[in-house]
């Protein structure tokens, strides 16, 4: 970026900051602030140890500085603008959750696919943080980030003295990773309708049991039911019956009798929806237990990938995280970072609802050719001299692949 | 609580609250005669606790009550005299575990009443407790065996179900960071802290617990590093080192895993920078106020990352196979150099050909205990953006 780019970007975010509506968050005087801003480029350094008494303040400070990045602090403390990180005294943090393209499997090919990509993720992780972690919706914050990705913001009162190992523990259980299907395909005693004869149980003889998918009614448990189900059901629904269930064929111990009588297990609705309902896991197959939990075992990749939401590990288990402010613009891109309701990410498009300037035409040089799809036009620049509305000008120059003027 | 329970679980708040409210001078406590089996079971307590288990009386009558209940205060007393972080981990770990095993044994609801004290409120539901997985996760995050994992949990709406004697085992953990926290934590007294007639009473039991615990550190190489001994640094450390040697730059997640390892096993700033003259991007002024930082010089000296964090940052080279029974490379360092100190001393022993068997039961002790979880240190974050 050279001056005069520097100067326009300027301009134009503190236009932007002058009716910018920041959402700024809770316990501000508790909050450490952190700038990068363009009065200081060409170098790239983080201004930190800020901190506003109230709102007017902030507000100000934006406008007057224009910032090309905004942050502030996860963490609540007591002084939050001291020097050293010990001084500061530090009461809690927020629990945050990072959804960023960068961390995700696969490599989409556009920019706007990337973004579609985590957004799906991003609403895999909803349904962990409201159905498995209970927090309600008004405890959730969910952000666009202005780049590449999502954040969600806890702040139930419940985890925000929650340390770095707790929060880890948090990623664990959404990503999947730990899981161990010992824990969910068992023996318990019986006290229901489905029963495999009698065996020793706790150490006394005859009691009876059955087998059982534990906890199919909520969490991982559920998930398995529905992957497991899901799996059967897509099976019976080839051709021949010869190409039904290869996985399990490959398993040696699992003969063409046994294959032949999971078949019917599966064709058999009733059968799929009692594993759904009851978990129940006691069929007309010996070792019907043990095979499912085969079958789980082998597609563990498969099915954490499926069910599973990446989030970015070292975030949330830093309590001291800076993150980006809502309202704020993100100087890497130009585009605004957007609070959404939770309600509103399904229908979320960010190159078109977190684009903010406007249309009046901007003469910029381009140093190589570009292409990239904003307010649901597709805009190709070529290498040279150009003229775009200053929406895409703004996004270019950010993104370092033009200047401004000729 | 009666007062037989508050004897038996000393470091409940109604338990201080009783002992406060006897009103007892120091003075009288320290040499009255009324009270030389609470200071002698105070003793007892603490030596108890470095030898391996504080056994619980089962208690007849008030009187033994009152001397169990304010032996713990003596105790207390006399940890803080002896003034070693290593020690007072020992001494909670120890107090939490014979607490353990009675409450294994204690009704449901008394359970729940006693989980209220340490903030862990549950609802109880057929054999079981529903916790919130915040409170889960505080107590249960430091065991690590697979069945603790929140993933293999069932977890609804916030809630985690566990089973009773899963419960008690939760409880351990809660009573083992009070215990400690209350000894070593922020505001709490050090020994020079305490009045001087304390200090004299303790005096000579310090001395004494000091040296048994000197002689079982440096038999079983409980840490306070000594010497370096690169030949037992985890692979990882190992791996980095051998890189910097060799001229490769290191990521700075893996650069600030080995110097905050070097450091916290006892290197000093000077010979960790000269471990970095051979890096292609040196630069000396640099590289100390960042060896500086790391050391504390901004208030906080860093732990090395953890294993887990290791392997998030892709600076776990893999696990060989002491690496799969330890979680924090500096566990690894222990392990080896209790193994090394172990082997020697067997040697030794057989050197000498006398073998007594005392030797060996000690050492099976202090196995026991060197199973132990170390302080695995948590890395600050402070920086960090997007």
């Amino acid at each position: 970026m050279n001056d005069r780019t520097i100067r326009f970007i300027k301009s134009r975010f503190q236009d932007y900051y002058k009716t910018a509506p920041i959402a700024l968050p809770d316990h501000l005087p508790h909050r450490e602030w952190a700038f990068i801003l363009y009065d200081d480029m060409p170098e790239k350094f983080m201004r930190r140890h800020k901190a506003f008494g109230s709102a007017g303040e902030a507000l100000d400070y934006l406008a007057a500085m224009a910032p090309a990045h905004v942050y502030s602090s996860t963490a609540y403390y007591e002084y939050p603008s001291a020097r050293k990180m010990i001084d500061k005294n530090w009461l809690g943090a927020e629990l945050i959750f990072d959804l960023d393209a960068d961390h995700l499997p696969g490599a989409p090919n556009s920019y706007a696919d990337m973004l579609e990509h985590v957004r799906k993720e991003t609403l895999k992780l909803l349904d962990f943080l409201l159905d498995d972690f209970g927090f309600s919706e008004d405890e959730l914050e969910l952000v666009f980030s202005g780049g590449r990705g999502y954040h969600f913001h806890v702040r139930s009162p419940k985890v925000l003295g929650l340390d770095s190992s707790e929060r880890r523990e948090i990623v664990n259980y959404i990503s999947g990773r730990d899981l161990d299907f010992r824990y969910f395909f068992k023996d318990v005693a019986m006290d229901g309708d489905f029963g495999s004869g009698s065996k020793s149980y706790m150490g006394q003889k005859n009691v009876p049991v059955k087998c059982t998918l534990v906890g199919y009614e909520s969490g991982w448990g559920k998930r398995i039911a529905r992957y497991l189900t899901d799996y059967m059901r897509g099976e019976t629904e080839k051709r021949y019956k010869k190409d039904m269930f290869p996985e399990l064929r490959q398993n040696e111990d699992i003969g063409e009798s046994k294959v032949k009588k999971i078949i019917k297990i599966a064709q058999n609705e009733g059968a799929l929806e009692d594993i759904l309902q009851q978990g129940r896991l006691d069929f007309d197959v010996r070792n019907f237990k043990e095979i499912a939990e085969y079958f789980m075992q082998e597609s563990k990749d498969n099915f954490t990938t499926r069910f599973g939401a990446s989030v970015d590990e070292p975030v949330t288990g830093d309590i001291k995280r800076l993150i980006r402010v809502p309202g704020s613009l993100h100087g890497g891109s130009g585009m605004q970072v957007k609070k959404l309701e939770l309600s509103e990410l399904e229908g979320f498009r960010p190159l078109e609802d977190a684009v903010v300037f406007g249309e009046v035409p901007v003469k910029l040089t381009v140093s190589k050719p570009f292409s990239v799809q904003l307010k649901g036009k597709d805009l190709r620049v070529e290498e040279g001299i150009q003229e775009v509305p200053e929406y895409a000008a703004v996004y270019l120059m950010c993104r370092g692949v033009a200047e401004y003027g000729q | 609580m009666d007062l037989e329970h508050l004897a038996l679980y000393p470091f409940v708040s109604e338990a201080s609250a009783e002992v406060e409210s006897l009103n007892l001078s120091l003075e009288r406590l320290l040499s009255s005669p009324a009270y030389r089996t609470a200071r002698a079971r105070g003793v007892e307590r603490v030596s108890q606790a470095l030898e391996g288990e504080i056994e619980k009386p089962s208690i007849v009558g008030d009187t033994q009550a009152l001397s169990e209940l304010l032996s713990y205060p003596f105790a207390r007393m006399l940890v803080i005299a002896v003034d070693d972080q290593l020690f007072t981990k020992r001494y909670a770990l120890a107090e939490a575990k014979a607490a353990h095993t009675l409450l294994k044994t204690e009704s449901m609801e008394f359970l729940l009443e006693f989980g209220e004290e340490f903030g862990l409120s549950a609802e109880p539901q057929d054999f079981h407790f529903k916790l919130h997985f915040t409170d889960y996760i505080r107590f249960s995050s430091p065991l690590k065996e697979a069945a603790w994992k929140l993933t293999n949990r069932q977890l609804q709406a916030g809630r985690v179900w566990v089973k009773k004697e899963e419960f008690a085992r939760l409880l351990l953990e809660a009573i083992r960071e009070r215990v400690e926290k209350s000894l070593s934590g922020e505001g709490t007294p050090s020994s020079s802290d305490l009045p001087a007639e304390v200090l004299e009473f303790c005096a000579p039991y310090a001395v004494e617990l000091k040296e048994k615990f000197e002689v079982r550190k440096k038999q079983f190489g409980i840490t306070d590093f000594g010497d370096v001994e690169p030949e037992l640094f985890p692979p990882c450390i190992s791996h980095a080192l051998a890189s910097v040697r060799a001229g490769i730059n290191l990521a700075h997640s893996m650069r600030f895993a080995m110097t905050s390892f070097l450091l916290t096993i006892g290197m000093s700033t000077d010979d960790v920078l000269a471990l970095f003259n051979v890096s292609p991007d040196f630069d000396a002024e640099k590289t100390l106020y960042q060896i500086e930082h790391i050391a504390g010089s901004s208030g906080t000296p860093y732990k090395p990352p953890a294993c887990e964090t290791m392997r998030t940052y892709g600076n776990c080279i893999g696990k060989n196979g002491l690496c799969e029974r330890i979680n924090h490379p500096l566990s690894y360092y222990q392990k080896k150099l209790y193994f090394k100190n172990k082997d020697k001393e067997e040697r030794e022993a057989a050197k000498n050909e006398v073998g007594e068997k005392g030797e060996t039961e000690k050492e099976a002790l202090g196995k026991k205990n060197m199973g132990k979880k170390g302080e695995a240190g948590r890395v600050e974050g402070t920086e960090g953006t997007e």
